[in-house]
Formats: structure tokens, sequence, C-alpha cells
């Protein structure tokens, strides 16, 4: 028994006397004291307060504790002879004895939940197609049709998607052009026909290579960006400014980008399949003989402009994916600071898996036609 | 009042890499008190509450709480200090991905010498403190301006520290909150034997609280003394001040 704590029990009541300050201890016991005595049915438990000298907040939170410890278990736990400073800190506190109320939430049932997700896909799928005719609209016929175009934005766009861009995209189709150069020697050796090298690097790279790795190096960077910015804007409800000042979004926001990575992304795709030839050719000079005229003719006769057109015609598509994904994930976001890195972490895995699949797409139009 | 000062700031210089904003400023807190101190914005009352956490370091002169140095404070020593002080910013400055209850708790639990049952229970305290007790399952992004900063109250007081630094505590709330919160501060300081620095720059909301007055003029102090002193000082930028007479060059 401590000492700053004695109890007097009843029949039907209980009384509790505190004396010196609650520690952590004697406020431990005081809770276990009402407990023990609400569960022996005692109806009525008093804390006697008389000679508590004073309350500071984790006192009065071992009292808390204690009253709705009682509480649980049916008793009525009343708090007595408080005076000064510690009846005017309970007073304070008085909310804090009641538990907090459980706040509610609507709650689909399962049908609803279903409808719920199909309704949310849809709506969903109706703002990215709004999206993809405001940034058309704005992109081409709002400029021609004499409602203007931010060209200052645009070319402050292209200098960071696109110029910013070229060194990175350059080396890693390089050496992926050195990486694919030396696969392929191994398999083709067995054969005897290096010579093939040359044509299975310009090839790849044309139709394959050189879109999907800029597509996806240009995702990585540049829709991270643009989700990131978007999100950061619409959580400072910045877009809610532009918006409530009457300017449009579209305008304002997404069609610079729009044109910017339109213009930026064929480029950086042309300059991405040129060094990833280079790599192939570096390492077919180096390690498998070849002279620059023996590489070129061979590419030349080997790559046809259909490849290369191929490959352009898909970074547009890549282009258009990685705006639109990265600006609806931008604006979608509500919330908080949080929300930002979720909705660019969504971006991201949205381009990369939408540029496989229209590649794929693409790979078997071509596959059928030709 | 004869005791001895809880902070001593002497001959204060500091700001933003080489442009001075505070030009060398002295002034005391006494235990108990609620100082206030005053001015325009952009004058530097932010700055000042970042050097007197030590979130900046001063360019020169020194900065003592209860007679020790900052400066000459060890990490054992600092980390020590900045339990016993609690800062509430400008915009509440929650994190966004927890709750208001956890944000609230957040101390508590780093601080580690706490009985966890009694962590939710403080948390709500310290939230009815600032009258949202039911709130705390909410998210931050709930909230509007002036309860993000209420929050922020309850979380710097979460430890219950023995300084509490209060960084615009009127700005952007309602009257009725702001009248409100003349009370919620008199409460605190009464119920918990605090003692407060706000820093806001209209007098009028915490009128009735202000112990003593500082009043901040382009980094100098231009006045230290009582409310009933400050009302009736005759220095121009004061009056000035008071009377809402705008600056000539902004007109
Ligand atoms: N991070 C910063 N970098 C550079 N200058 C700053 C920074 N923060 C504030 N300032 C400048 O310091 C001055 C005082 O700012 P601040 O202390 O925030 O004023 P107050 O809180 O009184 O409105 C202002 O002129 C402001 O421009
Ligand atoms: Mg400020």
């Amino acid at each position: 028994m401590n000492r700053d704590l004695s109890s007097k029990e009843s029949d039907h009541a209980a009384t509790l006397h505190l004396s010196g300050d609650i520690s952590n201890t004697v406020g431990q016991q005081l809770v276990n004291d009402v407990t023990r005595i609400a569960s022996r049915g005692n109806r009525e438990v008093s804390i006697d307060l008389k000679e508590l000298p004073q309350l500071d907040s984790r006192s009065c939170a071992w009292l808390i504790e204690a009253v709705r410890a009682g509480r649980r278990l049916g008793a009525r736990v009343s708090l007595i002879g408080a005076h000064g400073q510690v009846a005017d800190f309970i007073e304070l506190m008085r909310a804090n004895f009641e538990p907090p109320p459980v706040p509610t939430f609507y709650r689909d049932g399962f049908l609803g939940r279903l409808g719920g997700k199909a309704i949310e896909a849809w709506d969903e799928a109706r703002v990215v197609g709004n999206l993809i005719i405001d940034a058309l609209y704005w992109s081409f016929l709002g400029p021609v049709g004499g409602r203007g175009l931010r060209w200052k934005a645009l070319l402050a766009e292209i200098q960071e998607m696109g110029v910013g861009a070229i060194g990175i995209v350059c080396l890693i189709n390089f050496l992926l052009g050195l990486v694919i150069a030396m696969l392929s020697a191994v398999q083709l050796r067995m054969f005897n026909m290096q010579i093939l090298v040359a044509s299975g690097v310009v090839i790849g790279f044309a139709r394959e290579l050189a879109p999907i790795m800029t597509g996806i190096v240009v995702s990585a960077r540049t829709g991270a960006a643009i989700t990131a910015q978007l999100a950061t804007m619409k959580v400072s409800e910045e877009i809610d400014a532009l918006k409530g000042m009457g300017l449009n979004v579209a305008k304002f926001l997404i069609a610079p980008k729009f044109l910017s990575i339109l213009v930026s992304l064929p480029i950086l795709t042309i300059m991405g399949f040129i060094s990833g030839v280079a790599g192939g050719f570096l390492l077919g000079m180096l390690s498998l003989g070849f002279t620059f005229d023996s590489w070129w003719a061979q590419t030349l006769q080997a790559v046809k402009l259909g490849d290369i057109t191929q490959g352009f015609v898909k970074s547009f598509f890549f282009a258009m994916i990685i705006v639109i994904v990265g600006c609806h994930n931008g604006l979608r976001v509500s919330g908080g600071a949080n929300e930002v890195g979720r909705a660019t972490t969504r971006a991201v895995v949205m381009d990369i898996f939408l540029i496989i699949v229209a590649d794929m797409l693409f790979a078997t139009l071509f596959y059928f036609t030709t | 009042m004869e005791k001895r000062p809880i902070i001593e700031v002497r001959d204060l210089v500091a700001g933003y890499g080489r442009e001075v904003v505070l030009r060398g400023i002295s002034f005391d807190v006494y235990p108990g008190e609620i100082l206030v101190v005053l001015g325009a914005s952009g004058c530097g009352k932010s700055t000042l509450l970042k050097l007197l956490v030590g979130l900046l370091k001063p360019m020169s002169g020194s900065i003592r709480y209860w007679g020790k140095d900052i400066k000459k404070m060890d990490e054992d020593e600092l980390d020590h200090l900045l339990h016993k002080i609690g800062l509430s910013f400008q915009d509440g400055a929650l994190f966004n991905s927890m709750t208001v209850g956890e944000n609230v708790a957040l101390p508590m639990v780093e601080y580690g010498n706490m009985d966890r049952e009694l962590i939710p229970i403080l948390a709500r305290m310290k939230l009815s403190l600032v009258g949202l007790t039911n709130s705390g399952y909410l998210m931050p992004e709930a909230l509007s301006g002036g309860m993000k900063k209420r929050v922020g109250f309850a979380r710097a007081i979460a430890i219950d520290p023995t300084i509490v630094f209060f960084d615009e505590p009127s700005a952007g709330l309602d009257p009725i909150t702001a009248a409100g919160l003349d009370k919620i501060i008199l409460d605190i300081r009464r119920l918990m034997e605090l003692t407060m620095v706000v820093v806001t720059h209209e007098l009028d909301s915490i009128r009735s609280v202000a112990d003593r007055v500082i009043m901040l003029d382009w980094g100098e102090i231009i006045f230290d003394g009582t409310l009933a002193q400050i009302e009736t000082a005759d220095h121009p930028r004061v009056r000035q001040f008071f009377e809402r007479i705008p600056d000539k060059t902004i007109l």
C-alpha cells in the first residue's frame, strides 16, 4: 500500500484518498485500485482530492484514466474535495473525462463498394478524356484561333524537358548499344555471322530500344517532375487560385508542357537512336574488327526508312502518355504532402506500364501489316 | 519583478546569408511572464524566434538560458534545453501524414519517458485546451488555417515545456477565436506555470495577456516596457503603429 494512496470501502461505496503528488507509480496504482473495486461490483467510487496539493497534466491524465477505467466496468467514479488549482485544472479538462466519441464514417455495402469502384474508374476515364481534349485544344486550336499560347513558358519547358535531358538520354542509349552489341556478338559468333551485329543494333534501336529507353528515362525525369509540380500546386491551393482568377489551367500549365514534350521526346528519341548505334559501333570496332565503312555499309543495308519512322511515330504517342499521365496524377491529388509522393509514384508506374502496352499494340499492328 | 531572467539576449546580430535582419538587440525574459514581441511584418520577429530555439545561428551576440550561453552548450545540454521549450509555428507546421492527435502525441512518444497508456489521454487534454477536444482523428488537411495553428500550439505544449514561443497566434484567426485565445493563454499560464514569448503584429488580439511588450522596428528594439507604458509612449514609430498611420513610402 502506497502512503500517498489509501482506501476505505463499505458495502456499496469506496473512497480512495490521495495525498501528495500523483507520481506514475501512484497513478498506476490508482487505476488498478479503481479497476479492482469496480470489478467487485461496487457502483460508487469516489476519489478524494482534498489533500492533493496541485495537479499537472500528467497527474490529471492518471485521474482521467482512473475515471474511465471505473466507468468501463459500470461504476460511477466521482472526484470529490478538489479545490484551488486542482479544481480549476479539472474544470478546464472536464471534456476529457468523457471517452472520445467514435467518429462515424459513411460505408457502402459490398455491391455498393463494387459499384463505387466502377464509378470511380469511369469518372477517372472521363476526367482523363477531358484533360486530353483540353490539352489538345489549348495546344493547337487555341493558339491558332488567336487565344494565345504562353511562349516563354513553352521555351522554358523545352529547355527543361528537352535540352536538359539530352545528356542522360544519350548516355543511357549509348551504354545500352554497347551491351546489346556484346550480347548479340556472343550469339552470332556461334554461326560466324558477327557481321549481323550491326544490323541487329540498328534495327533494334530504330524500332524498339531508342523509343522505349528514351520514353522511360523521360517519364522518370519529366513525368515525375510534372506530377510533383502540379500536385504541390494543388496541395497549396495554387491551382484553385488560378481557377479563381478565371485563368485556364489547361492553357496556363498544361499546354506548354504538352507541346514541349511533343517536340522534345521525338528529337530525344532520334538522338538516343544515334547514340545507341554509336555504342554498338564502338564495340564492333574495338572487339569485332569492324571498320567505320564496313559498319556503315552493313547498317545502311539493314535499316529501312520505315524502321526509323516507326520509332519516331511511337515516340509521339509515348510523349502524350507521359504528359497526360503526369498532369492527371498531379491534378487529382487532394490532401497533404504525403499525397504528392504517392501521386508521383503512381504516375511513373503508370507511364512505364502504358508505354510498354502501347509499344506492344504498335508491334502487333506492324507485325500484321507488313 | 526581482527574479533572475530565464533568457538573456545580448547584442544579438543575425540575418540570412550576408543580409543583416536583427541589428544588435538585447532583452530579458523573466519566469512566468508573458512577453509580447511586437513589430510590423518583415521586421524579423520569426527570425528572432528561430534564433531563440537554435534553428538559426547568430552572427554575433549571445543568448543565455538560465545563465548558460547556447553557443557553449554541448549536444546533450542543447537537447535538454529543447525539451523545455515549445515552439508553435506561424502556420502550424503540422505533419500532414499524421492525424491531429498523432501530431500532438509525437513529442511525447519521441521523448520516451511517458506511460504509453497516458499518451492518448494527454494528447486529447492538450487539444481540449485549444478547443479541439474531439478532433484528434482528423487529418491536418481537413482543418482550417486557424485550427491548424491551434493544433500547432497544442503540440508545442505537449510535453509541458517551461517556455513556449508562439509565432503570430492571432494572425488569420476569426475575432471570436482570437478573443478565445486570450483565455487559452491565461488558463495555460495559470495552471501550468508557463513562460510565454508571443510574437505578433497586432497587439489588440492579445492585449489583455501581455505583461510586458517589446517593439521591434528595422531589426532594433525601439520599446521595452509594460502595456500601460507603450500606450502612452511618444516614440514616433510606436505612435505610428498604434494609430495605424501608413508609411509615406508605401503611399
Ligand atoms: N529564409 C530566409 N532567407 C532570406 N531572408 C529571409 C528568410 N526568412 C526571412 N527573411 C527576411 O528576413 C526579414 C525578416 O523576416 P521574418 O523574421 O520572417 O519577419 P516577420 O516574422 O517579422 O514578419 C524579412 O525581410 C525577410 O525577407
Ligand atoms: Mg513571421
